[in-house]
């Protein structure tokens, strides 16, 4: 690893001092990680699912534990309901393309990330009445907006994300849940930026959808994603192929879960690996989040500390998840992470952040935000080397 | 050259890879030893794996199965494989 402000770029290690992108995604990633990843790639290459010799059937089982682990870890009573996505985009336009239907009309909070917003256009123009309820402007949904939007008209669901990748916002899922299931509505939820970071348990939340990457909170590798479906909510399946199993001669999608939704090959060491990451979040999550929430205190502090920052999201010491992004009166967001690149060896992220929504809601459409995300890895020493760097880069 | 006596199994086929490994694990829990194999034709039309049992195991493993929700969606006997 290069040394923290040597400014030497090299090609051959674009590894960088201080990496406080893990809103983004995790990295590093646990040796537990690695290692699974390995031990998939290495002994348990066979196509899962697919045969009953011993390498197969090795693999198959591994995908099985994976998938108990996480449903152990995220409160799902049967794992069947956990369904292996290639991201949670991908999750999240299952969750939604397969549950609206011309015609139909839902209620979504401002602060929804592409991965929601893009779906929902494509199902705007199919005929979905997509009515968007403003966040105030520290990204939070009011209940009570939500509720009397819902209260208008019947509505088939209410679509908010557990927690903003632009301010941190924490949004008040229980609420949103009862106030949906009142007017007979379903909650459907982007949780990229909960799980792992927040205790999720699925089924207290009272969510009938719940969509998330594997790759962020959970620390396991990209190319994974998760999608819990409640057992009652008979989502339409958005791909139809193998699944290994059930009868193959017909030509429709088994009906039962989770094969009806993961039609081809899976992402073996995606799994694996996300399933290892599961097993030591069970056992030092809490741990990880004390420490992630000293970090995101030290940095909200120390960013105001500076001549010239707003933070954006809850005001210091409220609760969020471990992003916090802020702009400058003078100096452009997208500089800022440029030069904390470019002199200091220090990745975090400007602009918009895939999330141009938010960024209309708090008012930084035009000008971005500078993002920085903390998690596992993540020191304090981390912290003030990125707080005197900027603080050089803005004065 | 021995010849074998021919051994009956219980075969049990399950609707997806996950019930089935949900059931070996249930089984050898309980201590019914089972062994999985390519779901046979017998299965009509069901594929992927199912597990092999001794017939003195079924009542005990079929009961338990269908009280863990994970029952077979098709079941057959069978002679040696
Ligand atoms: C709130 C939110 N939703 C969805 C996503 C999409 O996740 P992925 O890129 O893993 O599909 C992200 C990733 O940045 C996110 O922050």
């Amino acid at each position: 690893m290069r040394s923290p402000a040597s400014g030497l770029q090299t090609a051959s290690d674009p590894r960088p001092a201080v990496y406080l992108d893990h809103a983004a995604t995790s990295w590093p990633k646990p040796s537990q990680v690695v290692d699974a990843v390995s031990r998939s790639l290495t002994e348990l290459g066979g196509n899962p699912g697919r045969g009953a010799y011993a390498m197969a059937l090795a693999a198959s089982r591994a995908i099985f534990d994976a998938r108990r682990s996480l449903a152990g870890l995220l409160g799902v009573p049967d794992s069947c309901d956990l369904l292996f996505q290639p991201s949670c985009t991908y999750a999240c336009n299952l969750m939604l393309k397969g549950s609206l239907r011309p015609g139909d009309r839902v209620v979504v909070g401002s602060m929804e990330h592409n991965a929601v917003a893009r779906p929902l256009a494509r199902l705007a123009e199919a005929g979905v009445e997509v009515v968007v309820v403003q966040a105030d402007p520290a990204g939070l949904v009011d209940p009570g907006d939500v509720e009397r939007e819902v209260r208008a008209a019947p509505t088939k669901a209410v679509i908010c994300q557990h927690a903003s990748n632009l301010t941190g916002t924490i949004q008040p899922l229980g609420d949103l849940a009862d106030i949906a299931h009142e007017y007979g509505s379903l909650l459907l939820v982007d949780g990229a930026q909960g799980a792992g970071h927040l205790d999720v348990d699925l089924a207290a939340l009272g969510a009938d959808a719940y969509a998330t990457s594997g790759h962020k909170g959970l620390l396991g590798p990209q190319g994974i994603g998760l999608l819990y479906v409640a057992s009652g909510l008979d989502l339409e399946e958005q791909a139809e192929g193998g699944t290994g199993a059930g009868a193959s001669e017909t030509l429709t999608m088994p009906t039962e879960r989770p094969d009806r939704y993961e039609a081809g090959t899976l992402n073996t060491p995606g799994i694996i690996g996300l399933g290892a990451a599961a097993q030591l979040l069970a056992a030092e999550g809490g741990a990880f989040r004390r420490m992630e929430a000293e970090l995101v205190r030290r940095l909200h502090e120390g960013l105001l500390e500076i001549d010239g920052f707003r933070v954006l999201g809850p005001p210091p010491g409220a609760p969020r998840v471990p992003v916090v992004s802020a702009v400058h009166d003078t100096v452009d967001a997208d500089r800022i992470a440029f030069e904390l690149d470019r002199r200091y060896d220090i990745a975090v992220r400007g602009g918009l952040h895939c999330a141009p929504w938010a960024h209309e809601t708090v008012g930084t459409l035009e000008c971005g935000a500078v993002r920085f995300g903390v998690g596992w890895g993540v020191t304090v020493e981390h912290v003030e080397t990125a707080l005197a760097a900027i603080a050089e880069i803005v004065t | 050259m021995s010849r074998r006596t021919p051994e009956s199994f219980v075969v049990l086929g399950f609707a997806t890879t996950h019930a089935a490994l949900a059931a070996e694990r249930l089984l050898l829990d309980i201590g019914v030893p089972v062994t999985p194999i390519p779901a046979p034709k017998g299965l009509g039309q069901l594929c992927g794996i199912a597990l092999r049992l001794a017939p003195a195991d079924a009542v005990r493993a079929e009961g338990a199965l269908a009280n863990a929700d994970i029952a077979p969606k098709a079941r057959t006997t069978m002679t040696d494989v």
